[in-house]
């Protein structure tokens, strides 16, 4: 996607547009053939108002100058095409998500896109702003324009598309129409085999101890909250994006500090809690942002391994670095994770995102924790990785650990967890348990609805 | 008392264009999103240029020279950073370490170890008038100047497209615009405007250019932009309140010495950069925040 | 050593263009060659002299003159990598140096103390209050967000006013004796002197071998300790490092404590050793030279040794090329040219791939 909207150059074949061939070298030849993208990660810029960012790159001048009226008038005509309302005047960084995708939407039409290209959009989206999205861009392919939708949600494409194709490993290995095809079938396709649904065994619910009890705890961004993960439970933490599952890790692990209550790790109570304190206590932590919070790229994969362990054996002897011991772990986690290349000094950046995120679950694994606090684990990673980093959750799960999930794509959470809970604007919003979810219900739970 | 005031506000006027225009360069290289701590050398390669160029020619040809010298460096500055990735603090403190030498080298070999010769300084206009007057085209400049880098900032489509590169450079690209090039003319208009601050030190303030100039002037119009939370009209004020400081210091020393047994002379010196610490201390975390893509090369596989 | 291949090509690229430029400038190749070759000569010794008339101090003055201002820039260039490494920008090594020097003065003429002890203390002194001045700007940046670049300049030029314009000419000035007026302040004690090595023959002091002894040191420390691994871990990605139970504030006071104190103790070193008081003004700019040294040694300990030894030796040479019209700052230019080289740091990367890809593809 990124080639047809002339961000990489193609190594060899050709594009055609309209039955014609042409060259996209670089975003600018894509949107004067028509092409619009709307990435996963939004390109707005936050402190421009939504006028601003739409007309960025083309704005609008009077006498020289750039003409903000002119701007505000293309945003609500463009809204009033496809019936939704924007105010063009708001800064875009004080918008929903929802509301930030409908500016990158508007964007790409009033660059005159006839392709509207829209990567993983419902990633971050609730199952209402899910339909929404699909409303307008229905609306769209209804007044001539060409959908591209790329997603791995399954669901979202059997509902939505007209024609559905296949990619793996950067071919296309088969077109489908939804009528002639079943999410199974498809996931089959993607694999190339049949898949392995790592379906969740019944666990041992309420036979064990809460390892981890947070009783009335606030933070920034997190207020009075309180609840509990039973060792061998996986607790799942649903919500739109930014209502406070971040903020509840950081809680766990340590890293943001408390400002009222407190939270138990096994007998003990803490009311701060450093990073350092939590892992002593058996907490392992696989955060969202692995690039940053969990890996140095600079460093060889063995410092890596190290990461959080750097002061025990077998990482150190005394003071010093226990260069040996630490070869030989990490040589031992390489093979028992199929991390590649098998190659313990090659610098950590230089994997690739699944074998990086390999490396990290395996590390932190082999802390044997006691707790499992997991944000996102799966972003990013193609459906094999996908497959193995939740088997990997579950069996740890099963072995007696408590585990934390926290996801924004409501499918993984309610593919793991044995109890979901529901978080709006840092408040608990519903506790749900395996088997009495309402995906609707759940929704609705976390747009803010009272139960 | 009011004769006092004069003069204070009227040398304050004379030494103010330098920070100004240097604290405006600055801020539009850091609202682009490259950090500019190389300043001081290109204000002294201004200094030297303007000052060198106008043995031969007439002054104010001299001065576009310096300022194109300025740019020369801020130039290869933006091309460090953003063709090669380069530290942008480090590519400044290396511009500033290179002109330093280079500019002691020249002068050596050129002319005397402690400056060049002495040039006709521009002309002065309206020396009647109190206050306004008795001073240089560049000071008029300097007054206007911030007004008018605010509005670009602010009113016109390369500002806008300015402000979006220093925040998302990603928002940027996507759009169709190259970030290099609007940051490489954002850093080398920069270097334009510290140029001419350097110019302004060796053909207006004084006549000729010294050996240890800009003398720090440039790290404090950094300051001033800092401090002016990077905004030009800010920035501008702070540069102005600095001058107006130093203007203080100088005029007590001549006028009234016996202050400094009070207070010495060192302290005073201190003042400017102990208040923009103090100052820097005192404001709320996160309060006045730098573009927040500054300093970071762009990456267009990177989102 | 291939991290170090960019920076050696980059001195070398250097003393070509300042080569260039200075044979344009002086307007004739001769001259400026001769300007170089006395350069090496006052920076390695004079030793077909030597060899011809047996007189010693034909290369050991040059010598110890080289490793006089190589320890300097050794210890100044190890502050800066040493902050680097942790990821903080030390501009302020110069300022720091500067308070240590006016410590070090100090206590050499004040107090008067068996050399055992008094020697130490001096040199204790500098190294604590450089230390406490950049302590200054790391409580900044980590209690009030104020970037280390611009507090640790804006402590520079408050170090070099109070000390200079104030304390050295006001209240710490040397009361004059008799007729002559003296400026600066006054002589050290003789306790406090670092001891030379060479007798009479070099000034050369005990300063330089400890600055070696340091970087090495510190390069244990950064290399093969728990501690050094945990703030090159906080320097590379400091989001990690404190989610992996790193204190990173305690590594990054820790890491700037004792660059502060390497710089002080560059100050503590020019003085007991070579100034033996503090002169009116110190007009020597090794605190900045620091930066250079420390990013051209690719801010390992051991590179900043590396290029503080060679540029050191450049240095002493400079004072020689003044007899051909040439500054005698001229080797700075060459310090800050190979800076800006090294800075393209995309170009090496690719430059350095390039040739391994064609050593793999290539038959051997």
């Amino acid at each position: 996607m990124n080639v047809l909207y002339g961000l990489y150059h193609p190594d060899g074949g050709e594009l055609a547009f309209d039955g014609q061939a042409q060259k996209v070298r670089s975003p600018q030849d894509a949107i004067a053939r028509g092409v619009g993208m709307v990435h996963q990660h939004f390109t707005l810029v936050p402190n421009l108002t939504v006028a601003e960012n739409v007309v960025l790159g083309a704005e609008p001048t009077r006498g020289g100058l750039f003409d903000l009226e002119a701007a505000v008038r293309v945003v609500d005509e463009t809204c009033k095409k496809l019936g939704f309302s924007l105010d063009a005047r708001a800064r875009v960084d004080r918008l929903s998500v929802g509301s930030q995708q409908k500016v990158e939407i508007v964007k790409a039409l009033r660059r005159g896109a006839k392709t509207l290209i829209l990567d993983e959009p419902t990633a971050v989206l609730t199952p209402q702003e899910t339909d929404d999205l699909f409303r307008i861009t229905r609306e769209l392919s209804e007044q001539g324009s060409t959908v591209v939708l790329i997603t791995h949600k399954l669901k979202d494409v059997l509902a939505f598309a007209t024609r559905i194709a296949v990619m793996r490993r950067g071919r296309k290995v088969a077109e489908v129409r939804p009528a002639d095809t079943t999410g199974a079938q498809l996931a089959e396709l993607m694999v190339g085999g049949a898949m392995h649904d790592p379906a969740a065994p019944p666990s041992p619910l309420g036979a064990t101890e809460p390892f981890l009890t947070l009783e009335g705890v606030s933070a920034e961004g997190l207020h009075d909250l309180s609840l509990e993960v039973r060792a061998g439970e996986i607790l799942g933490v649903a919500g739109v994006d930014g209502n406070g599952q971040r903020e509840l890790a950081e809680v766990v692990t340590g890293l943001r500090p408390l400002s009222r209550g407190r939270l138990k790790l096994g007998a003990t109570h803490w009311s701060q809690l450093t990073p350092a304190q939590a892992r002593a206590c058996g907490v392992a932590h696989i955060p969202e942002d692995r690039l940053h919070r969990a890996m140095v790229a600079d460093m060889t994969v063995e410092e890596n391994v190290a990461l959080g362990r750097q002061h025990q054996a077998p990482f150190a002897r005394g003071l010093f670095i226990d260069f040996a011991g630490r070869r030989a772990r990490t040589a031992q986690l390489l093979e028992a994770h199929d991390v590649r290349p098998r190659d313990p000094v090659a610098r950590m950046g230089s994997l690739s995102g699944g074998n990086q995120q390999k490396l990290v679950v395996a590390r932190e694994l082999d802390t044997a924790p006691r707790l499992l606090v997991v944000v996102q684990p799966t972003r990013g990673l193609d459906i094999a990785a996908v497959n193995a980093v939740r088997q990997k959750l579950l069996e740890r799960a099963r072995a007696g650990c408590a585990v934390l999930l926290v996801s924004l794509d409501l499918e993984e959470v309610l593919a793991l967890a044995d109890r979901v809970v529901v978080m709006f604007e840092g408040r608990l919003n519903g506790t749900f348990t395996r088997g009495a979810c309402d995906e609707r219900e759940l929704g609705r739970r976390m747009l803010g609805a009272a139960a | 008392m009011l004769q006092l005031v004069d003069a204070l506000l009227s040398s304050t006027l004379d030494a103010a264009p330098a920070l100004v225009f240097a604290a405006l360069g600055a801020v539009l290289s850091e609202r682009a999103g490259v950090v500019n701590v190389g300043v001081e050398g290109m204000m002294r390669a201004g200094a030297f240029v303007a000052a060198v160029a106008a043995l031969v020619m007439p002054t104010p040809l001299g001065v576009v020279l310096g300022m194109l010298a300025g740019a020369a460096l801020a130039a290869l500055h933006a091309w460090l950073c953003i063709r090669f990735r380069a530290d942008q603090v480090v590519s400044g403190m290396a511009i500033n370490l290179v002109m330093l030498a280079l500019g002691t080298f020249l002068l050596e070999a050129r002319f005397s170890p402690n400056g060049t010769p002495s040039i006709e300084q521009l002309t002065r206009w309206g020396s009647g008038v109190p206050v306004l007057g008795g001073h240089t085209a560049l000071t008029w400049l300097a007054l206007a100047a911030p007004f008018a880098l605010h509005a670009v900032i602010q009113r016109t489509r390369f500002g806008l497209r300015l402000r979006a590169a220093g925040e998302k450079p990603q928002a940027v690209a996507a759009m169709g615009v190259s970030v290099s090039r609007l940051r490489f003319v954002a850093v080398t208009c920069g270097g334009l405007l510290a140029g001419l601050g350097g110019a302004s030190l060796s053909v207006a303030t004084l006549d000729r250019f010294e050996h240890n100039m800009p003398a720090g002037l440039g790290f404090m119009a950094v300051a001033a932009m800092v401090f002016g939370r990077w905004t030009p009209l800010g920035a501008a004020a702070a540069a102005a309140f600095f001058a107006f400081g130093n203007a203080l210091r100088i005029g007590l020393t001549s006028s009234a010495p016996q202050v400094l047994e009070v207070i010495p002379q060192g302290v005073l010196l201190a003042l400017p950069y102990l208040l923009t610490l103090l100052l820097l201390a005192g404001q709320k975390r996160g309060a006045g925040k730098a573009p927040a893509a500054l300093g970071t090369p762009y990456d267009p596989e990177l989102r | 050593m291939r991290r170090a291949l960019p920076s050696i090509l980059s001195v070398a690229v250097a003393v070509g263009v300042s080569f260039i430029a200075a044979a344009l400038t002086l307007g004739s190749v001769s001259q400026t060659a001769s300007a170089f070759g006395a350069m090496v000569e006052g920076a390695l010794g004079d030793w077909p002299r030597f060899f011809e008339t047996g007189n010693a101090t034909a290369v050991l003055r040059p010598i110890g003159e080289a490793a006089t201002k190589a320890g300097l820039l050794t210890l100044t260039g190890l502050s800066v990598a040493v902050a680097f490494r942790v990821g903080l920008f030390n501009i302020g090594a110069q300022g720091q140096m500067v308070v240590g020097a006016l410590a070090a003065a100090f206590i050499g003429a004040r107090l008067s103390l068996p050399a055992a002890l008094h020697l130490p203390l001096a040199l204790l002194a500098a190294a604590a209050i450089g230390s406490g001045w950049a302590l200054i700007a790391t409580a900044l940046k980590l209690w009030r967000g104020v970037h280390e670049v611009i507090s640790t300049i804006m402590l520079n030029w408050v170090a070099v006013s109070l000390v200079e314009n104030w304390l050295v000419v006001g209240p710490l000035r040397a009361t004059a004796s008799g007729t002559n007026s003296v400026s600066g302040t006054a002589q050290i004690l003789p306790t406090a002197e670092l001891p030379r090595v060479m007798a009479e023959s070099s000034r050369l002091n005990l300063g330089f071998f400890l600055a070696v002894a340091l970087a090495l040191a510190v390069s244990l420390w950064m290399q093969r300790t728990r501690a050094g691994y945990e703030s090159r871990a906080v320097g590379l990605a400091p989001r990690a490092a404190e989610a992996a139970g790193i204190s990173v504030s305690r590594r990054l006071f820790e890491a700037m404590a004792v660059s502060g104190a390497l710089a002080g103790l560059a100050g503590g070193v020019l003085i007991l050793g070579t100034e033996l008081k503090y002169p009116a003004t110190l007009a020597s700019p090794y605190g900045f030279d620091g930066i250079a040294i420390a990013l051209i040694g690719q801010s390992h300990p051991l590179g900043a040794l590396a290029s503080a030894l060679f540029f050191g030796a450049l240095r002493a040479g400079g004072t020689h090329m003044q007899l051909y019209g040439v500054h005698k700052s001229f080797p700075e230019l060459i310090q800050g040219l190979a800076l800006l080289l090294v800075a393209a740091k995309l170009f090496w990367e690719r430059l350095l791939k390039q040739r391994i890809a064609t050593r793999t593809r290539s038959p051997v």
